[in-house]
């Protein structure tokens, strides 16, 4: 089970502080909230190391975190950035191994709903989702993408670039 | 592989302190002041202040440049704590209100000479120069935070840094700065903002990657 933002908060309070058995508290209950975080979008393959990466960038920035505001908000935040930096590298992996673990609605999946890397990708226009989503997330080649989505090549290269933009503007937004 | 990692982490954890956006904020301002000062020496005050009695256009264009310094600056130091949910449009109001004045400036010259338009040139060269320079050392302490922070947006927040800058840099300018004139006003600030903008866009993003 993974702690509520009050305890996530506290403990990175204390981790501030050089507190390092909350941090490593801290660290195992980030990992698993990661894990879910990254799961609704990403391949199984490709979640440790992004959860890995996160961890690192949540290691090298924790000074940018302000106890007196939410945890989870901030954390959903450079998960995001390292996500949309993700993207912007090329690589390839199966559509079936997508998986999707919001099931119920706890407290957590509500945030996680808020904040999940999917809304994203509803933000941007349709077009650039597509492209994005079907060259860089399920790994179709650009030809494969032009094929199923209708989209000439030029245009999916195009969309690419202008929605990893967009993503990147829109890596605070609701 | 997980837990090999997270351990490292932990054994690597040194305390640290939270941002202080105020404390950039507050170098940023002691900077500017720092410019202002300099500048009075150097090239003295204007007379309607040496008097006592600041012109109703010397007011406007000093209040509008520094509240878009100070609402870019307030944003783009508050960019360096990253917050899914946040909103923080201040500079976006405080960019429209500043724009009304070009606006204006284009307006009143399509009414005059294009002669009268273009004079005061190397005065308003000097406005620019000077605006610049002091606008780059403002942004000193905010690129400082944005390095030590995790900016989501490098791009925003190297228009912001710049915007922030060209506005405190015009600002500290403008206290030396003798024409009135709208179109002047118009034209020459609004190049000293913008180059400082474009510079911030060109150069800070890469200064504060992560």
């Amino acid at each position: 089970m993974i702690a509520r933002e009050e305890t996530l908060r506290d403990l990175m309070a204390r981790s501030q502080q050089g507190d390092k058995q909350a941090y490593s508290v801290l660290l195992e209950q980030c990992s698993l909230w990661l894990s879910r975080f990254f799961r609704q979008k990403i391949a199984a393959d490709a979640v440790d190391d992004l959860v890995q990466d996160t961890l690192i960038s949540l290691h090298r920035k924790r000074a940018s975190y302000d106890p007196a505001r939410p945890f989870l908000p901030w954390l959903a935040a450079i998960a995001r950035y390292r996500w949309v930096d993700r993207l912007r590298q090329t690589y390839r992996h199966a559509t079936s191994e997508l998986q999707d673990v919001h099931g119920t609605e706890s407290h957590e999946d509500v945030v996680g709903a808020q904040i999940s890397i999917a809304r994203l990708l509803d933000q941007i226009p349709a077009g650039q989702a597509e492209a994005i989503r079907l060259v860089k997330i399920d790994g179709l080649s650009v030809a494969e993408a032009c094929t199923k989505s209708g989209q000439s090549e030029p245009l999916i290269k195009v969309n690419i670039h202008r929605g990893l933009k967009r993503l990147t503007m829109l890596i605070e937004s609701e | 592989m997980r837990d090999f990692q997270i351990q490292q982490l932990v054994d690597d954890l040194e305390p640290v302190a939270a941002l202080k956006p105020n404390r950039s904020m507050a170098a940023s301002l002691a900077i500017m002041t720092a410019v202002l000062v300099v500048i009075m020496l150097w090239l003295g005050p204007r007379n309607d202040i040496m008097i006592g009695k600041p012109d109703t256009m010397f007011l406007l264009r000093g209040g509008t440049l520094l509240l878009l310094g100070l609402a870019n600056a307030y944003g783009v130091l508050a960019m360096a704590s990253p917050s899914v949910g946040r909103h923080g449009n201040g500079w976006k109001i405080a960019l429209a209100a500043a724009l009304l004045f070009p606006l204006a400036a284009l307006i009143v010259a399509l009414s005059v000479s294009p002669a009268d338009a273009m004079a005061a040139t190397e005065t308003g060269l000097q406005c620019l120069r000077m605006s610049v320079m002091g606008g780059l050392a403002t942004a000193i302490p905010m690129v400082l935070h944005l390095r030590r922070g995790a900016p989501t947006s490098p791009e925003r927040a190297g228009w912001l840094t710049g915007l922030a800058a060209g506005g405190l840099g015009a600002f500290a300018y403008s206290f030396h700065c003798p024409d009135n004139s709208i179109i002047y006003i118009g034209f020459w600030y609004s190049l000293a903002v913008g180059v400082c903008a474009v510079s911030g866009r060109l150069v800070v993003p890469r200064l504060i990657r992560w």
